[in-house]
């Protein structure tokens, strides 16, 4: 994809000096007629209108805003708005109607001495719900770049979308103009800007073309910078997003969300934090993979190998349960503070249980978490493979009353993963799977330092953790990476 | 009709593209959809006739009306049965 | 053109036959369905032909409809 020059829309100029915006639709408004008629008079005063073309009169300084380019431009969302305008821009404003606030605005005294004292204002016609999203695609659709593209009119949207190839096999919702300006409208990030080189056909993915798949993923535009962060954390050297995809390996990005965005999004790190239900949960890791998907050429059965896929790779996103969590967070652990918003990458397979329901100490709890980490991809395997453990509210209890803290159970539980060589090379207990045979003799750490992702998260009752292998990890494949979360 | 932005890379072409086609019929099975006009069936015979000769299997459809779309049931009988299919004769 | 569209979305090449008089009417339908229906078309009209001439058209279109749902070369 090429890149594109700025915006060719240009912004219509206002006239300068002192200009009121009103609608006759407004009391307000109506009720400070006399005083736009008076500061026409006195200070040479301009009218915009954007409903009436004759409110508050018949007059010379009275403009109508026919299509609503002015006040739409101009960003005007309350009448009465007065703006104090500088080589056709507003350098100053004030809304609804004060008298203090008018005659100082304006400096001028006795304004509208009869009328009382103060009134707010209204909703400016351009901010109306009902046509924003016209007004928007209207002035502001030409920014965006992308092939427009007609669906039929016997093609039913859906199946259309699905048809051209766009869809994980769920619905989507069918990323219109005026729908992507608003997912637009969730970042400071120009629709141009270049987020990533997306694999595996290696495409310029544009901040508009991230907009486009979320929307069809069915994000709000809040979730946008989550999945830009996503994204860029995806395309990097050490996630390695082409070998995750390419591998027969069954594994996918897994997110994983800290910091206060979790709140501001009302993610889910409680009650069924790993499933269904929550829609940014839901569609943010979605959209992630179908920007692989679309902007990627990512599909299964084409560069995507996975020789048995796992279902989290429709997309398994879930927030860490900071305030309940006796730890420091997972994004602490690794170098982030508490007031960013994160999110890890974690190139895993799906999540499975560990029961724990008698453990009354950390170390018997520990020592049970750690025999079923043994079994990370495979009880034959160690050093290869990462893990994220996810530990339950009611198993953060056990170390919370014993006063462990994140490195105190990280360092035990290593304790109890050091596996012997002689158990799990090559031919031993007659399975020809297993680690080189110079290994026989030797203490094996299952893995290697920093491997194991410790996260809190869940909800409610249940003794029962969950752990989430991971695909090969180093240089010849995917070290988890944390993007902060930028706005 | 809607107008929606294109979510891939734009590397290919925007339409619908068709199904891929085989190289050649040689050992495939064509479905022959008869839309039930007269003399349709003339036409069709000879179209068999042909197709055997390129070495194709040929399988035989009749849809009950040409002004409707064939029944969802018949064509599920083609597609589970048939390589590809010809729909003849529209006049 | 419909049952082509569905078969095309079954997954199973498919190409339709018509007179010429209908070659408007089938573009026009192509464009709506959103699929360029792959279509081949004979002389108008044909509900009067012998069976000889119905036979000579079959031998004039068949080259164009195996082109139709095999990948040219």
């Amino acid at each position: 994809m090429a890149q594109h020059d700025a915006p060719a829309t240009t912004i219509p100029s206002l006239p300068d000096g002192l200009v009121a915006i009103v609608k006759k639709d407004c009391p307000t408004c109506v009720l400070v007629a006399p005083v736009l008629a008076d500061l026409a008079d006195r200070s040479a005063l301009t009218v915009i209108t954007q409903d009436d073309p004759q409110f508050p009169q018949d007059a010379d300084w009275v403009v109508h805003d026919t299509d609503l380019s002015l006040s739409w431009h101009h960003d005007i969302e309350t009448v009465p708005t007065l703006l104090t305008v500088v080589n056709g821009r507003p350098t100053d404003r004030i809304v609804g109607w004060s008298r203090p606030e008018w005659e100082a605005f304006t400096r001028t005294d006795s304004l509208g001495v009869d009328l009382r004292p103060w009134s707010p204002g209204c909703g400016s016609l351009s901010v109306d719900p009902t046509i924003a999203d016209q007004l928007a695609v209207r002035f502001s659709g030409s920014t965006l770049t992308s092939r427009r593209i007609e669906i039929a009119v016997l093609e039913d949207d859906w199946e259309a979308m699905y048809d051209r190839g766009w869809s994980d096999g769920m619905p989507v919702v069918p990323p219109t103009e005026a729908r992507v300006l608003r997912m637009l409208e969730g970042t400071t990030r120009q629709p141009d800007d270049i987020v990533s080189i997306v694999p595996p056909d290696l495409v310029e993915c544009t901040v508009e073309k991230v907009a486009i798949n979320a929307v069809m993923a069915g994000c709000m535009p809040s979730y946008l910078p989550v999945v830009i962060a996503a994204l860029e954390a995806a395309c990097t050297d050490e996630f390695n997003m082409h070998g995750l995809l390419a591998t027969t390996m069954p594994c996918g990005p897994v997110m994983i969300i800290n910091g206060p965005v979790r709140e501001r999004l009302q993610m889910n790190s409680g009650v069924n934090v790993l499933g269904q239900g929550n829609r940014a949960n839901s569609t943010i890791g979605r959209a992630l993979q179908l920007v692989i998907r679309n902007v990627g050429g990512g599909k299964p059965g084409g560069v995507d190998r996975a020789t048995q896929g796992n279902p989290s790779k429709y997309g398994l996103c879930f927030a860490e349960d900071e305030e309940g969590s006796a730890w420091e967070s997972l994004a602490e652990s690794r170098g982030f503070t508490d007031g960013q918003s994160t999110v890890t990458l974690f190139p895993g397979e799906g999540p499975r249980i560990i029961f724990d329901q008698q453990s009354r100490s950390p170390e018997s709890l520990t020592k049970h978490i750690a025999l079923a980490l043994r079994a990370n991809i495979s009880p034959r395997m160690a050093m290869m493979f990462d893990a994220v453990l996810v530990l339950s509210p009611e198993h953060m209890a056990r170390y919370r009353d014993a006063g462990w803290d994140r490195n105190r159970f990280l360092e035990e539980v290593s304790s109890h993963l050091v596996l012997d060589g002689d158990d799990i090379v090559r031919g031993s207990d007659g399975i020809e799977e297993g680690m080189p045979e110079f290994l026989a003799g030797s203490p094996v750490p299952k893995f290697q330092r920093g491997g194991l992702l410790v996260v809190h998260a869940g909800g409610g009752a249940g003794l029962f953790s969950s752990t989430i292998a991971g695909w090969v990890t180093g240089e010849t494949g995917s070290v988890p990476v944390t993007k902060e979360i930028i706005p | 009709m809607t107008t929606v932005l294109d979510p891939t890379g734009e590397l290919s072409p925007q339409t619908r593209q068709r199904v891929a086609r085989p190289e050649s019929l040689e050992g495939l099975t064509i479905g022959l959809l008869d839309i039930s006009k007269p003399r349709g069936d003339i036409f069709l015979n000879r179209i068999e006739e042909r197709l055997t000769a390129h070495g194709a299997r040929v399988a035989r459809y009749k849809k009950p009306t040409f002004t409707k779309p064939a029944p969802v049931d018949l064509r599920h009988e083609i597609a589970s049965q048939c390589d590809a299919v010809i729909e003849a004769l529209a006049d | 053109m419909h049952d082509i569209n569905d078969l095309e979305r079954r997954g199973i090449p498919g190409v339709f036959t018509a007179t010429i008089e209908f070659s408007e009417a089938a573009r026009i339908q192509s464009e709506a369905l959103g699929l360029d229906v792959a279509r081949v078309l004979t002389p108008h009209p044909i509900q009067d032909r012998t069976d000889d001439e119905m036979i000579a058209i079959a031998d004039q279109v068949i080259d164009e409809l195996i082109a139709a749902i095999t990948a040219s070369a």
